[in-house]
């Protein structure tokens, strides 16, 4: 099972858990809508464009609406702690919630009483929660940006608008030395990828791949982007890829379809995932290996 | 075993400290917060953090945008608030710009808005990652930069106010660029 857990923007959402559903414009759990916009929608979007076209088992959400009183955020912390080692999930991402250093804290301990450790990859809040808590290195798979690497490598911060200037200010092709910096102080996942102009992918606190082709700079300002790539790493890892393989396609995947999408700063990131399933066609089986004869992956 | 065995509780880490001149301020923060929704405790501040009064409250610093707005609508006169680890920075002032030719983007720590040089008309947000930027990219897009609601006022987190930077600095850029 690939579960994903985060909020949703709306205010009368209750905590919703079951398997994702296409609809068109919207996605669906148990029956209820929420749109494909930035954050949480966008990844779980991304994740089911992958999934459908690997014909893999959709994946599974729990979902909460939270506007920024922190209320879903709770209820979702509350309900893995519970469940999570019923629902036993092969690959766990976590996304949008506010972050709460305590509850994540008492999630990984309920993650640890799972009878096979799931892979375990965070971005968004549910990153600043685990490395403020001290727990990154319970994680496998971080996916921050430049600022949010930033983050990671200030021992201080508990949030990215606290982070020392300096380090904000590091130019994108610092990102190696803040990577080490995020290692030596076990503030980094097993792998990170770092995404920007140029994505880093490292291991360990050493850079083991770059991507940066195609060059689409204007999908930075496209609300989602960043979150269809966690959604595309998690749906390619839980298909059973490395992490790192899957990072690396994740990336090319997303530039890919920024650019079929002929992203503009005022795209919408639906107007991307849109293009996933032809970008998947064209380049999968090159990329990755894992192709199908032709028929074989058609509806009908 | 117990039939009464209580449930146990989570503790809390909150990462940030309201500091107050006045015991019972520090008092009516805790009560006001807590009717307002907000995990908060009562705390005595280290010795390195300590001004004014000997009693402070523990927060999630993510969610000092709402906090301070509440304490201010209740008039509960607090000092300031500020991160619990001691090495912490300062929050993020300075900001980073991205011309796209017709668009220009400004990024304030996590957090990027997107508007049309011409038009001022906000087409993009991104970043963050708490649960009301989302409510934000919503709310932004398509309002002029000076029509639209600040995040601060709106917001509830760190994410927001980073937002609120962003357009500020926007606007700014607006004005200056007529």
């Amino acid at each position: 099972m690939l579960l994903i857990a985060g909020t949703v923007p709306y205010e009368d959402f209750p905590l919703t858990a079951g398997t994702v559903r296409d609809e068109g414009e919207f996605l669906s759990v148990n029956g209820r809508s929420f749109s494909r916009t930035q954050g949480t929608g966008a990844m779980i979007g991304a994740a089911l464009a992958a999934t459908s076209y690997l014909k893999l088992e959709e994946p599974q959400a729990v979902i909460a609406g939270d506007t920024g009183h922190g209320k879903g955020s709770r209820e979702i912390y509350e309900y893995l702690s519970q469940n999570v080692t019923r629902l036993s999930p092969e690959v766990l991402a976590l996304h949008y919630w506010l972050p709460d250093m305590a509850l994540t804290r008492q999630l990984c301990n309920a993650i640890k009483k799972c009878e096979k450790r799931p892979v375990m990859i965070a971005d968004a809040a549910s990153m600043y929660s685990a490395k403020a808590a001290g727990l990154a290195t319970e994680f496998d798979i971080f996916t921050p940006d430049a600022t949010e690497m930033a983050f990671l490598a200030d021992p201080d911060a508990t949030h990215p608008a606290y982070i020392n200037k300096h380090l904000f200010n590091a130019d994108i092709t610092r990102t190696p030395e803040l990577v080490r910096t995020a290692y030596q102080n076990k503030d980094a996942a097993r792998l990170l990828l770092v995404k920007g102009a140029t994505d880093y992918i490292a291991r360990d606190g050493e850079i083991i791949a770059t991507v940066s082709q195609p060059d689409v700079p204007e999908l930075e300002a496209i609300g989602g982007t960043g979150d269809t790539i966690t959604g595309l790493v998690s749906a390619f890892v839980y298909a059973g890829l490395e992490p790192d393989e899957a990072a690396i396609i994740a990336a090319r995947a997303n530039r890919t379809a920024g650019k079929l999408a002929q992203a503009t700063p005022a795209t919408r990131v639906s107007q991307v995932i849109d293009h996933f399933p032809a970008v998947f066609s064209e380049n999968l089986c090159q990329w990755s290996g894992v192709c199908f004869v032709k028929g074989e992956n058609d509806d009908d | 075993m117990s039939f009464f065995k209580r449930r146990q509780k989570t503790e809390f880490e909150g990462g940030g400290l309201v500091l107050f001149r006045e015991v019972q301020e520090a008092m009516k923060a805790e009560k006001v917060l807590n009717r307002g929704g907000y995990v908060v405790r009562l705390v005595a501040p280290p010795p390195e953090l300590r001004r004014g009064c000997d009693l402070a409250v523990e927060i999630n610093l993510v969610e000092q945008p709402g906090i301070e707005r509440v304490l201010e609508e209740k008039d509960v006169d607090y000092l300031l608030i500020t991160p619990l680890r001691t090495g912490t920075s300062e929050i993020l002032e300075i900001v980073k710009v991205t011309d796209f030719g017709q668009w220009l983007m400004v990024k304030a720590g996590n957090m990027k808005l997107t508007f049309d040089k011409e038009s001022g008309e906000i087409v993009n947000t991104s970043g963050g990652g708490c649960p009301d930027i989302p409510v934000m990219h919503a709310t932004l897009i398509g309002k002029a930069l000076d029509e639209a609601p600040r995040p601060k006022d709106i917001g509830f987190t760190l994410c927001s106010l980073m937002l609120d930077r962003a357009l500020e600095e926007s606007i700014a850029l607006k004005e200056g660029g007529k």
